[in-house]
C-alpha cells in the first residue's frame, strides 16, 4: 500500500508572506536600489517608447489642425477608439488600486513585493486616460468648461451629466492615487537620500523625501495616514469605474442601458489591471533579478485574483445575454445576437476566448506557477480586455433602434497612431519611473525580513494580523 | 540647556532594552529611529494613538459639504427646468459629494500627517544617522549635561554598538 496515496502538492500560495532570500535589511536596501543604474536595454526601450508617443502626440496634432472627420467615426458611431481606450486605461489603473489598498486592508502579504510597481501603473494609466476624452472632444481647449469655477459668464457645468461625474471621479482618482504613490515613496526616498553619493542627487532626494527620518513618531502617524488613505482609495476605486459605466448605462441605447453595467465594469477594470501587472512585473522581477522578492507565490496569489475576477467578468457576459433574452424586448435581443453572431462576431469572440476561456487555465497551479504562460496570459487579457471595450461601444451605436441608422465603423490610421501612441506616453513614463524610484517598497519589504537579534536569529514570517510565524523553510516557490 | 547623545543599534531586542532602560531611569526625552515600523519598539513605548483620524473626519466632512452645496447651489443658480424633474436632485450629486469627500478627506489625511510628523523638516542632522534609514536602529537621547554620563552607560549597557555625543 505504498505508494498508492499520491502526494498532493501543498497550496503554498496564501495570504502569508515570506523571504528567506533575503536576509538583512542591508541586503534590501541593496537590491532594490541596485536596480535604478540604466542599462543599454532600458535605454532602447525608452526611445521606443518615445518615438511612439512623438508619433501619437504628431497625429494628435494633425487631426486638431484637420478635424475629427479624420477619425474613424460614421455616424451614428461617434464613439470609438478614443473613448475604448479612454475606458481601457482607467480600467488598467484599478488592480493597482485594488493592489496598493483594498489587499492592504485585507492585509494579504503577497501585495508587498508587487505593489509599488501597480500603484505607479495606476498613476499612468490614469494619466493616460484623462487625455482620451480631450482628445475626443476635438477642440481640447474647451475642455475645461466642464469644471465648475466662478466666470464671467455666469455658467456653471451641469451636475446631472455624467460627463461631469466623470470630471470629479477621474481628477478625483488621479490626485488620490498619485499621492498615495508618492506618500508611500517617502520613506524609501529617504533611504535612497542616505546612500547617494552625487550630491545633486543627494540635495533632491533629501528635497523629495522631505527631511524624513524614520523615527518612531513619523512611522507612527504614517501608518495611520496610509490606512486612511488606503480606506479611501477603497471606495473610491469601486466608484470610478461605476461612474465611468454610467456614461453607457445613463442612456437608453441597447447593450448599454443595464444595471449590471457598474460591477460589471468594476470587475473588469480589475482584471484587465491585473493583467498588465504581470505584464509589467514578470520582466522586471527577471531582468532585476528580484525572483527571490518577488516569488513565484506572490504571482501565484495574484493569478488566482485574475482567475477570480475572470469569472466575475464572464458571469456578467453570461448574465448580460440572459437578461437581453428574458426581457423579451426585441431591440435588446437584436442587438446581442448581432455581437455574437452577426456583424460584430469577430471582435465579441476575441472578448469572449480572452477573458473567458484563456484565464480557465489558472485552475491549474502547474500554470500559475509559470511566469511565462502568466506573461503570454497577460497580453492576451490586455487584447481581450481592450475587445471587450469596443464590443461594448461600438456594436452598440451601430446597431440602435431604426434599422435606416445601423452601419459599420473601421478605425482609420489616425486613431490606431494615438492608440499606440498612448503606450508609449505610458511606458515613457513607467520606464523612467523604475529607474529613478524604487520599484518595490523597501520599507515594506523590510517588515517582512526578521530583525536582527541579539540573542538568536529567528526567521519568521508575519500572518494576516501583522504577528511574526516561524518559519518553515521547506516551502516552495520562495526561492525562485 | 539640553545635551545629545546618539545611539545605533545593530539588533532590535538591544535596542528595545535601550528604551526600557532610558525609561526605567527616567530619561523622558528621546526620540526612537527604526527602518521599518515594528510592533516591539511600539509595544515598548506605548505611544498614545495618532490623532490624524481628526483631519481625516474633518476634511471628509468638509469635503461632501461642499460637493453638495457646489451642485445644489450651482443648480439653483441657473435653474434647468424639466418638466416635473427636481431643479436639485440628491441622487446624482452624491457622486459629487462622495468624490469631493474622498478628495479632501484624502489631502487633508496627508495634510495631518505632515502636520503631526513635523515634515517636511528643512534640516535633518541634529540628532540623527543616516545609518537609520539602513540596516541600523538608533536612539537620540536629550538630557541635562550632568546626567550624560549615565545616560551613556544606559546605551552602552543595553547594547548600543556605538554612543556619539550630538551637542
Amino acid at each position: 500500500m505504498a505508494s498508492l496515496v499520491q502526494p498532493v502538492r501543498p497550496n503554498v500560495a496564501t495570504a502569508n508572506i515570506q523571504l528567506p532570500g533575503v536576509e538583512s535589511y542591508e541586503q534590501v536596501d541593496r537590491e532594490i536600489a541596485g536596480t535604478l543604474v540604466p542599462t543599454r536595454g532600458w535605454f532602447l526601450l525608452l526611445g521606443v517608447s518615445i518615438l511612439l508617443f512623438l508619433w501619437g502626440a504628431g497625429t494628435w496634432v494633425y487631426q486638431i489642425y484637420w478635424g475629427l472627420g479624420n477619425a474613424g467615426y460614421n455616424p451614428p458611431v461617434m464613439w470609438g477608439v478614443y473613448i475604448i481606450t479612454f475606458v481601457f486605461w482607467v480600467g488598467i489603473g484599478h488592480a493597482g488600486t485594488l493592489i496598493s489598498a483594498i489587499l492592504y486592508l485585507f492585509r494579504a502579504g503577497f501585495r508587498t513585493t508587487i505593489y509599488r510597481c501597480a500603484e505607479a501603473m495606476t498613476v499612468f494609466a490614469v494619466m493616460t486616460a484623462g487625455l482620451f476624452p480631450i482628445i475626443h472632444i476635438g477642440r481640447p481647449w474647451k475642455f475645461f468648461w466642464l469644471v465648475p469655477y466662478p466666470n464671467w459668464r455666469l455658467i456653471w457645468p451641469n451636475f446631472k451629466s455624467p460627463l461631469v461625474w466623470d470630471v470629479f471621479a477621474i481628477s478625483t482618482y488621479l490626485t488620490v492615487s498619485a499621492t498615495f504613490l508618492y506618500v508611500g515613496l517617502i520613506p524609501d526616498l529617504a533611504v535612497l537620500r542616505d546612500r547617494a553619493t552625487n550630491p545633486f542627487k543627494k540635495r533632491l532626494l533629501a528635497v523629495m523625501s522631505l527631511g524624513w527620518r524614520n523615527s518612531e513618531p513619523e512611522w507612527r502617524h504614517f501608518a495611520r495616514m496610509y490606512l486612511f488613505l488606503a480606506a479611501f482609495s477603497t471606495p473610491l476605486v469601486l466608484s470610478v469605474h461605476s461612474v465611468v459605466s454610467f456614461d453607457f448605462a445613463m442612456a437608453l441605447t441597447p447593450g448599454w442601458h443595464a444595471t449590471i453595467f457598474p460591477p460589471y465594469f468594476v470587475a473588469g477594470a480589475i482584471f484587465s489591471g491585473i493583467g498588465m501587472v504581470f505584464t509589467i512585473i514578470i520582466p522586471i522581477r527577471k531582468f532585476f533579478r528580484l525572483q527571490h522578492i518577488v516569488t513565484i507565490n506572490h504571482l501565484d496569489a495574484a493569478a488566482k485574483l485574475a482567475l477570480f475576477t475572470s469569472m466575475v467578468v464572464g458571469c456578467a457576459y453570461l448574465i448580460e445575454f440572459w437578461v437581453a433574452w428574458y426581457s423579451a424586448n426585441e431591440f435588446e435581443q437584436a442587438y446581442f445576437w448581432n455581437r455574437v453572431f452577426g456583424q460584430w462576431w469577430w471582435a465579441a469572440w476575441i472578448m469572449l476566448t480572452c477573458n473567458m476561456i484563456f484565464p480557465l487555465s489558472l485552475f491549474s497551479q502547474k500554470l500559475r506557477r509559470n511566469p511565462t504562460w502568466l506573461f503570454i496570459l497577460s497580453i492576451l487579457i490586455n487584447i481581450g480586455m481592450w475587445y471587450e471595450r469596443f464590443v461594448i461601444i461600438v456594436p452598440s451605436l451601430s446597431h440602435e433602434f431604426e434599422p435606416w441608422q445601423w452601419s459599420g465603423y473601421l478605425p482609420s490610421w489616425v486613431d490606431v497612431s494615438i492608440l499606440a501612441g498612448s503606450f508609449g506616453w505610458f511606458f515613457m513614463w513607467f520606464l523612467l519611473f523604475i529607474k529613478n524610484l524604487p520599484v518595490i517598497a523597501i520599507a515594506e519589504v523590510k517588515e517582512i525580513v526578521p530583525p536582527r537579534l541579539r540573542s538568536h536569529q529567528v526567521p519568521t514570517g508575519v500572518d494576516v494580523a501583522g504577528h511574526h510565524l516561524d518559519y518553515s523553510p521547506e516551502t516552495p516557490g520562495e526561492r525562485d | 540647556m539640553t545635551r545629545g547623545l546618539i545611539a545605533a543599534y545593530h539588533e532590535l531586542d538591544a535596542l528595545v532594552e535601550g528604551i526600557e532602560a532610558l525609561q526605567h531611569r527616567k530619561f523622558t526625552k528621546f526620540t526612537v529611529y527604526t527602518p521599518t515600523p515594528r510592533h516591539e519598539i511600539e509595544h515598548a513605548i506605548k505611544p498614545p494613538t495618532s490623532k490624524i483620524r481628526l483631519f481625516t473626519l474633518i476634511g471628509g466632512l468638509c469635503g461632501v459639504t461642499f460637493g453638495y452645496w457646489i451642485a445644489i447651489w450651482t443648480s439653483d443658480y441657473w435653474p434647468l427646468v424639466v418638466g416635473g424633474k427636481a431643479i436639485a436632485s440628491w441622487i446624482p450629486y452624491t457622486i459629487i459629494g462622495f468624490e469631493v469627500m474622498v478628495l479632501v478627506g484624502a489631502l487633508s489625511t496627508v495634510y495631518g500627517m505632515f502636520i503631526l510628523s513635523r515634515v517636511p523638516k528643512i534640516t535633518q542632522t541634529m540628532g540623527f544617522d543616516p545609518r537609520f534609514t539602513g540596516g541600523h536602529y538608533g536612539i537620540y537621547v536629550e538630557t541635562s549635561p550632568e546626567r550624560l554620563k549615565e545616560a551613556e552607560a544606559t546605551l552602552r549597557e543595553s547594547g548600543a554598538v556605538e554612543v556619539t555625543n550630538e551637542r
